[in-house]
């Protein structure tokens, strides 16, 4: 059976330019490695009776018509706190959605010829974050490794993480999100794993399933992040030489671990993200522990107790206390990833709680460290955004939802409009497919 | 007392003074005016006790040739000692790693650290003095980026681009030390250019060579002097500018400190854009939405007076070579960071040059001068600090080289590169808001006589109209 589009992992940008397309309607099936669809916004329960979001408490904002087109509200998506993207980000997104309605350009993928136009927010790229935004760093830097005193680093203003906490958990936005795709037609697969992109010719034609068998497409959208569509889905001799090349010059950031903790009474109630350790002194020590392989002395910590705004998150008379934490090192100097490492990484997180709360009664505690994120999610080294926030692979230096492999599109966290706003690369994937579609391009 | 000149030029540096010899030879009555009693700025070299001088820029990479030949510099007594120093990384396990522009040789010596580096070293190389020719349009010339390979470059950092190309710590931390030309940590945006700049240039008619001038630097200020002197320029040593002199818009002479105004239609001051800007002018004229960049962090010119001549531990390594000392890229990254922060660097960065063992005048026979710069240190680094540690660091590749030092000298600068005018056009990065008024500034902070050709063509240009 010949499908139109098949989508590459049910995240929030996978569903979203699988429900656009089906919304316009094509033939769309969608397939997840997980038990689960989500990505990113899922929520488990890590002990009895105590969920949280193990990945991140808040999404970049979605825009306001990809919620409306979606309905997302009416599915059951309510935000406890409302935000939008700000105006740099919106006009950037615009820019990135005009790009995907265009035709292709004739250059090569990557490739930029002057004159250019250039992109909202391009003024960021080689600006400091210290210099731009007086005072307030934890919220642009929650989770990440960078030295807000380095040039460029102003770009995280571009990659927020405020769209604010959804009442039941980021999974109930997963979930609102996974109906009106299902309600549009989009046949969504769980469990099972992709293994390669099928492609003849510099085409891609579908992809194969782990259990031997094939799905037919005439275009095929991948979420996952840049490296792992192009180094993992494709035999190693079916790519052109140049672009195994710049994909594997393609650098990825990352450094955030979490901290689950699930205590015994809930103290004080706050709902305020707390951060601790992010001034700008440590923010450069910790970047260059991470850079080092470090696990830096005191990680840029925020802590959310999600249960004073999300009751739901905890039994009652409990909490369920969440620690963000940056600039953790993807791999150690000195090795693997060992329990013992995990237990070391959870008395800081602690240790950084009790500064706040000074009697805390742990119940549980979960610890997430960088190759757990990569194992759970398939972001390659850990990355939440798909690749270092830096000046030379952010904006148009990312790729756009076209592809060097005709009839291949990237949507995800690596591609240009996914860091800005969550499910706008989905939707600007979706747009670049309908575009080749009525012109002809696609067979 | 007053006086009067068509141009004025504040600062007797490589650039002040080839503005002044430029504009004279066009026909202009021109005052070089000087702070300090002699001429040479940033060519100086000290004295140390005992009859050695040391330069404090101790080697040339940045001078334009055409200067040197339109001046006719080699016609007066500007000779060169080494035309082509060699980088060597030097390593604590002795293997050091020698980049010489010998390709084979060098491809060689990088194979004893990695086997893909040596491979990957030449087609780098081609690569990146190839891009480096294509940006002369910019940085040469009054031109623009016009090349699509440079696109991605303006925004890549010298880590990404060394990352990108090779595996060993050893060749990318002996590479990186001219990223950080100018104060910038090899993490940021631009400070791939900064090495693709330094591959623009030319010294002795080779790409990307660093040379040293013979009997130090201040030879090649003293014949761009007498340049200028011959066309008819007068040069004022010990005059400091107090203020820039502004008529309607526009500047129209300078006031010394002695209280003598000097009119003049054109003032071209070597100082930085910014302390030109805001110290020099009355309040108000600098205009709104300045950009300056902040000197972050600052650069040493450690200058060692040594007995004998310092014997390297491990494997055999040229004496006339730039040595590089640092363990990794990570070096950099954390030295940047606790300079920022105005902490000496646990792990000092450094590059090490032995003048005297091609140029014997610099020390009384038998005897050498070594010569360490230190980037990036804190701004407000203290000397005796600065220099136990650099004597410490040096200890460890030049075993005793400690009881062999006879005198020293420490000086700190501050670096004042600013990425957002590195892939600027000449025209915009010369000019102020203030008509006439004129800042000498290179992409990068160098001894080069470039910005005072050209800021000497555009001035001429702009007064006859």
């Amino acid at each position: 059976m010949r499908y139109d589009v098949c989508v590459i992992g049910a995240s929030m940008d996978g569903l979203a330019a699988a429900a656009a397309l089906a919304l316009a309607g094509l033939k769309v099936a969608v397939v997840e490695r997980n038990a689960v669809p989500g990505g990113r916004a899922q929520t488990h329960e890590f002990h009895p009776g105590f969920r949280a979001s193990p990945f991140l408490d808040e999404l970049a904002p979605i825009p306001r018509e990809i919620h409306w087109a979606f309905d997302l509200t009416r599915r059951g998506a309510l935000f406890l706190s409302a935000a939008e993207p700000g105006t740099r980000i919106a006009a950037a997104l615009a820019r990135a959605f005009e790009e995907a309605d265009a035709p292709p350009r004739r250059t090569a993928w990557f490739e930029r010829t002057p004159p250019r136009r250039p992109w909202p927010g391009e003024e960021l790229a080689l600006c400091a974050l210290a210099d731009v935004t007086k005072g307030d760093l934890a919220r642009p830097l929650e989770g990440r490794a960078a030295d807000p005193a380095l040039a460029g680093s102003a770009l995280h203003l571009l990659v927020p993480c405020n769209g604010g906490m959804v009442a039941g958990g980021l999974g109930k936005l997963t979930e609102a999100l996974a109906a009106c795709a299902r309600d549009a037609g989009v046949e969504l697969t769980l469990g099972t794993d992709v293994t390669d992109i099928r492609n003849a010719k510099g085409r891609a034609t579908g992809i194969g399933l782990a259990d031997g068998s094939e799905i037919e497409a005439r275009a095929v959208i991948s979420t996952l992040d840049l490296k792992r569509t192009f180094l993992s889905l494709f035999q190693w001799d079916a790519l052109p030489k140049p672009t195994i090349k710049r994909v594997s010059a393609w650098r990825m950031g990352g450094g955030t671990a979490r901290v689950l903790f699930a205590l015994e009474a809930a103290p004080a109630a706050t709902r305020e993200p707390i951060a601790i350790g992010f001034d700008a002194a440590n923010l450069s020590a910790s970047y260059a522990a991470w850079r080092a392989g470090l696990i830096p002395e005191t990680p840029p910590t925020v802590l959310r107790l999600v249960s004073a705004s999300d009751p739901s998150l905890a039994p009652q008379g409990a909490a369920t206390l969440t620690a963000t934490l940056g600039s953790i090192p993807f791999r150690l100097f000195d090795g693997a990833w060992t329990h013992e490492k995990r237990d070391a990484l959870r008395d800081r997180a602690l240790a950084a709680a009790r500064t706040v709360f000074p009697n805390l009664g742990i119940a549980a505690a979960e610890v997430i460290a960088p190759p757990d994120i990569e194992e759970a999610l398939g972001a390659t080294e850990g990355d939440l955004w798909g690749g270092e926030i830096a000046s030379d692979q952010m904006l148009d230096m990312r790729p756009g939802p076209r592809t060097e492999i005709h009839g291949l599109y990237l949507a995800g966290p690596s591609s240009a409009s996914g860091p800005l706003a969550t499910c706008a690369s989905g939707v600007a994937a979706a747009r670049a497919v309908l575009a080749d579609m009525r012109a002809g391009r696609l067979k | 007392m007053s006086s009067s000149c068509d141009a004025l030029v504040i600062g007797a540096g490589a650039n002040g003074l080839a503005a002044a010899a430029y504009l004279a030879r066009a026909g202009k009555r021109v005052i070089v005016v000087e702070a300090q009693n002699k001429t040479g700025g940033l060519c100086q070299s000290v004295k140390l006790a005992g009859d050695f001088s040391a330069p404090l820029a101790h080697t040339l990479y940045a001078l334009d040739p055409r200067v040197v030949k339109e001046l006719r510099l080699a016609g007066r007594d500007l000779k060169f000692a080494v035309r082509d120093l060699a980088v060597v990384g030097l390593r604590a396990d002795g293997k050091h790693l020698v980049l010489s522009r010998d390709v084979h040789a060098t491809a060689r010596s990088i194979a004893a650290h990695s086997q893909a580096d040596a491979k990957a070293w030449k087609p780098f190389r081609r690569e990146l003095f190839s891009l480096a020719r294509a940006a002369r349009a910019l940085w040469w010339e009054d031109g623009a980026f016009a090349d699509a390979r440079l696109e991605p470059f303006r925004r890549m950092s010298a880590a990404a681009l060394l990352d990108g190309w090779f595996e060993s710590d050893a060749l990318k931390a002996a590479l990186a030390f001219d990223a950080t030309d100018g104060g910038l940590s090899p993490l940021e945006p631009g400070s791939a250019l900064v090495l693709l700049w330094r591959a623009a240039q030319e010294m002795c008619g080779l790409q990307g060579a660093a040379a040293a001038i013979a009997r130090g630097p201040q030879v090649l200020t003293d014949t761009l002097a007498e340049a200028a002197l011959s066309a008819g320029a007068e040069i004022r040593t010990g005059a400091r500018v107090a203020k820039i002199l502004v008529t309607d818009g526009a500047a129209a002479g300078v006031a010394l400190d002695s209280g003598e105004t000097i009119a003049a239609r054109i003032v071209l001051s070597s100082l930085s854009r910014r302390q030109t800007l805001t110290a020099l002018l009355p309040d108000g004229e600098a205009g709104f939405g300045q950009h300056f960049a902040s000197p972050r962090t600052g650069s040493a010119a450690v200058s060692l007076a040594l007995k004998t001549l310092p014997e390297f531990s491990g494997s055999v390594a040229p004496r006339n070579a730039r040595f590089i000392l640092a363990e990794k890229m990570e070096s950099y990254v954390a030295a940047h960071a606790a300079a920022a922060a105005g902490r000496l660097p646990d792990e000092l960065t450094m590059e090490l040059t032995i003048p005297s063992a091609a140029d014997s005048s610099l020390a009384p026979l038998g005897q050498h001068i070594a010569s360490v710069l230190v980037r990036p240190v804190p701004l407000a680094a203290d000397p005796e600090q600065l220099e136990a540690k650099v004597i410490a660091a040096l200890n460890r590749v030049v075993p005793g080289i400690s009881a062999q030092i006879a005198a020293a000298n420490v000086a700190v600068g501050a670096d004042t590169t600013d990425v957002m005018r590195l892939a600027m056009r000449w025209n915009e990065r010369l000019k102020t808001p203030l008509r006439g008024l004129m800042v000498l500034e290179e992409p990068v902070t160098a001894i080069s006589g470039r910005a005072g050709r050209i800021a000497a063509s555009l001035a001429a240009k702009e007064n006859d109209t």
